[in-house]
Parts: structure tokens; sequence; C-alpha cells
């Protein structure tokens, strides 16, 4: 089990936000409780990986207000929504602004912590996907201005020709920045190249110019 | 013109030698007034002759009666002279010579008419004196019975006007209205004529003897008659003939002897005499002395006008209709249905109703309207109070399904306001398993939560219990003292999660003194309700920020308390203010109407207002108050 991941738990139930808790601490986790969604705004450090048991159903800020304005601010924090009324409307809105799950109280221990676990699990994906995506900002961001051109124009799919002619260079040339660009990226061939492009939304950004 | 008649009549009275000088005196303006008297006859001159004197029944009543009927009938005048042999009473025979020398001084030189011989003393007088009396003028033999008549001479130029008194018929009568009788007192005097009738009458009544047997109290000193009377055994009755005189001669006129028997004696009176009526008889078939004077008169005008005596043979007058005192009904306690069919009562106590006609007639209407208007109000508060039981059972299942209808709809909210205890009950007890496995095992915490899940079971069984009693039918109203601070309370307990769930921020302003009532707490309750679940209908429309309820308590001066419930929603149209508490007004389309209706019934069924108005910065407020109990300070 994955040491000291930190659980914030949002209820406006105090007895109720007192058992998870109770629960969750006894299963091992760190807990984290708030009374309503403005005090989780103003206090939680949201640092730590973990994710937010909810209350759907809040006076004041309620469940789905504060997960849009937590998807605003690009949280990696999953949220598992806990709500003592099946109402459908309110849980599609909520899976489908990218909630974890979607539970009703009383909920069983089981559904809980295997609903923690997975979203523990999917805060460790973003994580690691974002760590990546940090590594390939950065080795982009490495390429000089002439090397980013040529790469730019490689995942678009020009040819060597093309590129020289649109830099107003020689085919040569070209072929060395492109050769230095592919060597600093770690990559060997056109397609892994695009790849890259592509995560860091490059791609769409070319084709919008080419189009402009 | 009866009164131009008496005129000449007084006047024809006057002496015709006095008629001469009157003519001189008065004038011819008189002329033919005293022509036509001096066309007329002289009086008709009658004498009665009586047997025992004026003053004995039925002789007494018969001069008078014979006298008016005569005066009334007859075209001419009369002029009546009256004389009695008084000397008839005594059984040993006197000198008649004074009576006749009176009489025969009296007529000197004056013609008689006609001589009317009152019962068979005077017939015998006359009979035996016919030839010194006048023995031109005629002779009616009046109030005499049959039987004397026929044991009697006849009376030269005389006729007959008889009576018969059946005495079976009497004592008939006496059986019949008093079937119980075993004894017949017979009452008489003792003078000649009335021992000659006691003995006829024991002689008649002989067959009645096998019934019932008779008492003859006749022949009998005054006192020792009166004593004897008032003595009678049970079942005893009176049969009074006649008391003209006792056994020691002392005469007993106008029935006196009847009146002082009446007040001594034990057992009813009867008679055969309807002058006796009225003085204490019972009554029956009587003798009309009305009748036979009016036919006595009636053949006296005819002898005065001259008719054969031979022609005037009347038919005897026996007893008449019978006829009885109703007071003496009532003292013997004989019922009208004993009485003959065709019987007539007299001297009904002239009752209360005649002596007292018109008082009696306004208080019976005033009675008849106070009692109409009593009746009246008693109807009416019956209906009232049936219209009140009805009206008060109609809003009791109406309160009921509107509440029904609020818990319903609320209940969604309030299952999940449940699952907060069930869901905090559960994790609870899950993390005390947890904690329990745990080595060693962390009891403290283990207490805390069996502590909290304790809490949280009562919270669930609250709201149960509080959704329970909204749902409950209330047969009648559980009027109770409460603090109207709880009502709310509970109020906004199952309000709360509704609230949530709109998004609507509801708060209470809790009053810092306690605010006592007396009605049935879910009554109110359900008042808020309606007025909250209104208001936060009322702000769907509204931005979200703006969805705010706020409830107030305030005591004003009148002891009573104030509730408000104001919304911040889209207001009511001022035209409206009033219709909204109207049954079946709404402007929703699930709405029943009734909410606010029921509402304003609940208020005022415990003495409150209730009434809504706009708030300045828009939305509405409902406001109704509540009679404060006065508490006796602990």
């Amino acid at each position: 089990m994955q040491a000291a991941a930190l659980i914030h738990v949002v209820d406006d139930d105090m007895s109720f936000r007192l058992a998870v808790a109770r629960l969750l601490r006894a299963a091992g986790y760190e807990v984290a409780l708030y009374e309503s969604g403005h005090h989780f705004l103003q206090r939680s450090s949201r640092t730590a990986a973990g994710c937010i048991v909810l209350d759907l159903n809040m006076s004041g800020l309620d469940g789905l207000e504060l997960q849009r304005q937590l998807n605003e601010v690009g949280s990696l924090l999953p949220i598992i929504f806990l709500t003592g009324r099946g109402d459908i409307p309110a849980s599609v809105t909520a899976i489908k602004s990218g909630a974890e799950d979607f539970l009703t109280k009383p909920v069983a221990k089981e559904a809980l912590l295997a609903a923690i676990e997975r979203a523990l699990a999917r805060y460790r994906e973003r994580q690691g996907r974002r760590e990546a995506l940090h590594s390939l900002r950065a080795r982009v961001s490495t390429l000089t201005p002439r090397e980013r051109e040529v790469f730019s124009l490689v995942v678009h799919g020009k040819l060597n020709k093309q590129i020289a002619f649109a830099l107003g260079t020689s085919e040569r040339t070209v072929k060395a920045h492109r050769h230095a660009a592919m060597e600093k990226l770690g990559v060997s061939s056109v397609a892994a190249a695009a790849s890259i492009a592509e995560r860091l939304g490059m791609l769409a950004d070319g084709e919008r110019r080419d189009d402009g | 013109m009866p009164g131009a008649r008496r005129h000449p009549e007084a006047l024809c009275r006057l002496p015709p030698r006095g008629e001469a000088a009157l003519i001189l005196a008065i004038g011819v303006l008189f002329l033919h007034v005293l022509l036509s008297c001096a066309a007329a006859a002289e009086p008709k001159r009658i004498l009665l002759l009586h047997s025992f004197g004026r003053e004995f029944a039925p002789f007494s009543d018969f001069s008078g009666r014979f006298r008016e009927e005569l005066v009334g009938q007859s075209r001419e005048p009369v002029d009546l002279y009256e004389a009695s042999v008084e000397m008839a009473r005594f059984a040993t025979s006197q000198d008649e010579e004074p009576l006749l020398g009176y009489l025969g001084a009296l007529f000197a030189g004056r013609q008689l008419d006609l001589i009317v011989a009152v019962g068979g003393p005077a017939a015998g007088f006359v009979q035996r004196n016919r030839q010194r009396l006048s023995p031109s003028t005629p002779v009616l033999i009046a109030a005499t019975e049959q039987r004397v008549i026929d044991t009697a001479p006849a009376i030269a130029l005389g006729a007959t006007l008889p009576v018969t008194v059946d005495a079976n018929a009497l004592i008939g009568n006496i059986l019949r209205v008093l079937p119980e009788t075993t004894t017949i007192a017979v009452i008489n005097g003792s003078s000649p004529l009335e021992k000659y009738w006691a003995s006829e009458m024991q002689r008649v009544l002989e067959p009645y003897e096998g019934g019932v047997h008779f008492t003859w109290l006749v022949d009998l000193p005054f006192d020792e008659m009166l004593e004897r009377a008032a003595a009678l055994p049970p079942h005893s009755a009176i049969l009074y003939l006649q008391y003209w005189m006792d056994k020691s001669g002392v005469p007993h006129e106008q029935d006196r002897a009847l009146d002082e028997l009446h007040a001594r004696a034990t057992a009813p009176i009867f008679s055969y005499l309807d002058a006796y009526l009225g003085r204490g008889i019972v009554g029956g078939p009587l003798l009309s002395m009305q009748v036979y004077s009016r036919r006595a008169a009636q053949a006296a005008i005819r002898v005065l006008a001259g008719e054969s005596l031979i022609d005037i043979r009347p038919t005897p007058t026996g007893l008449g209709l019978p006829i009885f005192d109703w007071r003496e009904l009532q003292r013997w306690s004989i019922s009208e249905a004993r009485l003959p069919p065709g019987s007539i009562v007299a001297f009904r106590e002239p009752g209360a109703w005649v002596r007292y006609r018109w008082p009696i007639v306004a208080v019976s209407v005033a009675l008849l309207v106070q009692g109409a208007v009593i009746a009246w109000l008693i109807f009416e508060r019956h209906r009232r109070q049936r219209a009140e039981l009805e009206s008060r059972k109609r809003l009791l299942q109406a309160a009921h399904l509107n509440r029904s209808a609020a818990a319903g709809a609320l209940s969604a909210s309030v299952a999940h306001e449940l699952n907060q205890p069930l869901g905090a009950i559960l994790s609870n007890a899950e993390a005390a398993e947890m904690l329990l496995d745990a080595d060693p095992p962390d009891l403290a915490q283990v207490k805390e939560i069996l502590s909290d899940i304790r809490q949280a079971d009562q919270r669930a069984g609250e709201i149960i219990q509080h959704m329970r009693e909204l749902l409950k039918r209330r047969g009648e109203i559980d009027a109770k003292l409460f603090d109207l601070n709880d009502t709310i309370a509970d109020a906004m307990r199952i309000l709360s999660p509704e609230a949530k769930k709109r998004g609507v921020v509801l708060d209470a302003e809790e009053s810092r003194t306690p605010l006592p009532v007396r009605a049935d707490h879910i009554h109110l309750e359900q008042v808020i309700l309606n007025l909250a679940a209104n208001g936060m209908d009322a702000m769907a429309g509204v931005e979200p920020q703006e969805r705010k309820m706020t409830i107030k308590t305030a005591v004003n001066g009148k002891a009573e308390v104030e509730v408000s419930i104001a919304d911040r929603g889209s207001g009511i149209p001022k035209d409206k203010l009033e219709a909204v508490f109207d049954s079946f007004y709404t402007t929703k389309q699930q709405g029943t109407g009734l909410g606010l209706s029921i509402a304003r019934t609940i208020v005022e069924a415990y003495g409150g207002r209730i009434w809504a108005e706009n708030r300045a910065g828009g939305g509405a407020v409902f406001r109704f108050t509540m009679p404060l109990t006065k508490v006796q300070p602990a």
C-alpha cells in the first residue's frame, strides 16, 4: 500500500465526516476534513498524492461547483462523489466532468476503499503523464529556434526539399538541423517525433498555421 | 222601536182620571201620544198567588221569570200583583179570611184579568175560595206537579200548566255519573207539601231499593239533617228535593238549606231544578224554569187575549237537557265522559284564559317569541356545532392530505437526510471493526465511535419519527402547550435538506425568549412547511446566489408571536395578496392550490391571522400570528 496518500473529505455533516475519517485512517490513509467547498479551496494542500471524497449536496458551494472550479485550476486530485441522493442528472454531470466515482451514502467500506484505491491509481497515472509531458517540454525547449522550425515542419510531413524551400535554405542545412533536433528529442523516426509533437499540442498549431 | 213603545206604556199606567188634565197641561204637542194611550184598554191585571211566599224555589224562580216573559211577550200593558198563601206552609188549616179580605179589598173596583196560582197550596186556596176570588177571572195553575194536579179537585174556570219530575231519571242520572253509588240520601223539608213529596218519592223510588240504599233525610230538624248529610258513608249521593221548612216549622227561604248542605255534605248533591245549578248541585236533567216560565207566560197571554181555557192544554214541562256544574264535576272527580250525550257543562272555571286573556296573550306571545328565539338559537348552535365538527373533520382531512403531499415532496430530501446518520453509522461501525482488528486495539476510539453511532442512530430515529408524525392521520386536534421555537427547529430540520437540494440558503433566527403557544404542533409545523415550500417554489427562477429564505419570530405588544417567512422570489402581484390564500389558487403546474389555504385555515383555527406582503428588495414575506399562552413563571 502506498504510504501516506492524503484523502480530502468534504462534507457538511460533521458526524458523517468524522465517521469516514475514522474509517480511512484505520485503513491507513492520511485524512484532511473540510466542512464546505469554500473551506476546502481555502485550506487544502493539493500537492500531496491523494483524492477528494466530496459530498454532492452542500449548502453554499456544492460538490459539482467545487469540481468545476478544481478542473479550471487543473487539479489532479480525482474526485469521488458521495451523496445521500441517487440523483441521475447530478451523477451524469459529475462523471462527465471527470469524477472518479459516484457513491451513495451509506457506503460500504469495500466500495469506498476500492474507489479510493482506483482514484489514487488515477492520481498516480495523471501524475506520471504530467511528469512525462514536463520532460518532453523540457527537451523541446532545448531546440534552437531553427531546429524547432525544422522539427515543426518535419512532424507535419514536409520533405527536406520543401522545408529548405520554405526556410530559404539548402537541403543540406535542413538535414543537419533535423538530425540535431531528433538527437535532442531522443527520437529516431519521424513517427516518434510526430507523437511528441502531438502530445505537446504542436500539431494542431502547425496545421492551423498551414491553413492560415 | 222599543224605546218609543215604552214611553206610552209608562203614561198608560196613569189613572184614567188624570188623562184629561194631562192633555190640558201638556197641550197639543203630545196629542198623538195621548190619543194612542187613550186608545189602549186598561192594563191587564194579574194576580200571582204564591204558595209559600216569593222566596221559595222553584216558585221564586218562576215568578221572576214569568213576570219577565209576560212583560216581554205581552202587547198590552200588564199590572202584576203578588200575594202569598203563607199559611199553606203549616199543616193545620188556618184562617184564610184575612187573605181573602185583603185580596177582596185590593181588587175592589178593579178588573182582575187573570189569577195564576203558583204551586199546589195556592191552587188549593183558589179552589177552596173560588167563589170569593173574582169568580169570572180565569185561573192558571202553575208550577204544580202533574200528580198534585191529578189529586186535587178541579177548579172552575181554571187550566193547569203542569210540570213533571221523573224521579227515575233523577236516580238514573246519579247512577250514571257516579256508578259506584251505593247510598242515596234524599233531603226534603217538613211542610205538608214537602211531606207529600217525600212519600210520593219513596213510593216511586222503591224499584231501586235493590241496587241502591236510600236514606230518607226527611222530616228532621235542620241541624240533624245537616249532621247526617255530613256523615254519609262512602259512595253516597244526596238527592235534594226541597227544604222549605224544617221539622220545627222554621222556614228556609232562598234555598239557604241547600247552601248549608253544600257546605257540610260529604257527598255530591243532585236535584231536579235548574235554579239549584250553581248553588252546589252536580247537575243532570233539570227542570228549566226559564222554559217553563215562558210557556206559562205564553198561556197567560192567550188567556188574557180571551182564548178559551179549554183550548189551553199545554203538555207538561218535564226535565230538560242535562246540565252540569263544572266545579262540582271537578270536586267529585266526575269525568265529563260519563255525562250523558248532549250534556251542557256550565260554570266552567272562567279559567285563567277568560280572566287574564290579555296578559296571557301577551305573556304567551312573549314566551312563544322567546321560545322560538331560544329554539332557533339552540338549533343554530347545534347546526354550528355540527358544521364546526364537520369543518374540523374536513380541515383535519385536508390538512392531512396536504401534509402527506408536503411530506411526499420533502421525502426525497428527507431520505437524503436519513442517509447522513445511516452513512455515519455504517462507516463508524466499519472503522470500529478495523480498530478492533488492530493490535493493540484503540479501545478509546472505539468507545468514542460507539457513542457517535448511538447519536447518529438517535438522529435517524428522530427523522423517521418526525416523518411519521407528519404522515399520521390526526383524528382530533391535539392541542398542547409548547414552545414555537421547537416547532421552527423541527421545520428547519425537515426543510434544510430540501433547501440544500434547491440551493436555497435557509436561515432561521431563533427567538431568545420561549414562545409558549397552545395548538397542535404538527399543524403549526405544517403552516411553516407550506409557507416555506411556497417561498422556495417562488425562488426556483432566480439566480442561485439570490435564493435566500429567512424565518423570523417577533413578539408583538398584543401578547402574540408573529412568525415571518421571507423569500427572495418573484413576489406576489399586488391584487393577489389576498387571493393567494384562497383554495385552489395556484400558479404552479403541480400545485394543488391548497397549501396556503390550509395554512390560513389552521392559523385562524388557533385564533391567529395570516397575510402576505411584498418585500422592498423583491420577494415576498408571509406572516402569521399566534396568541401566546401565559405561562406561570416557574
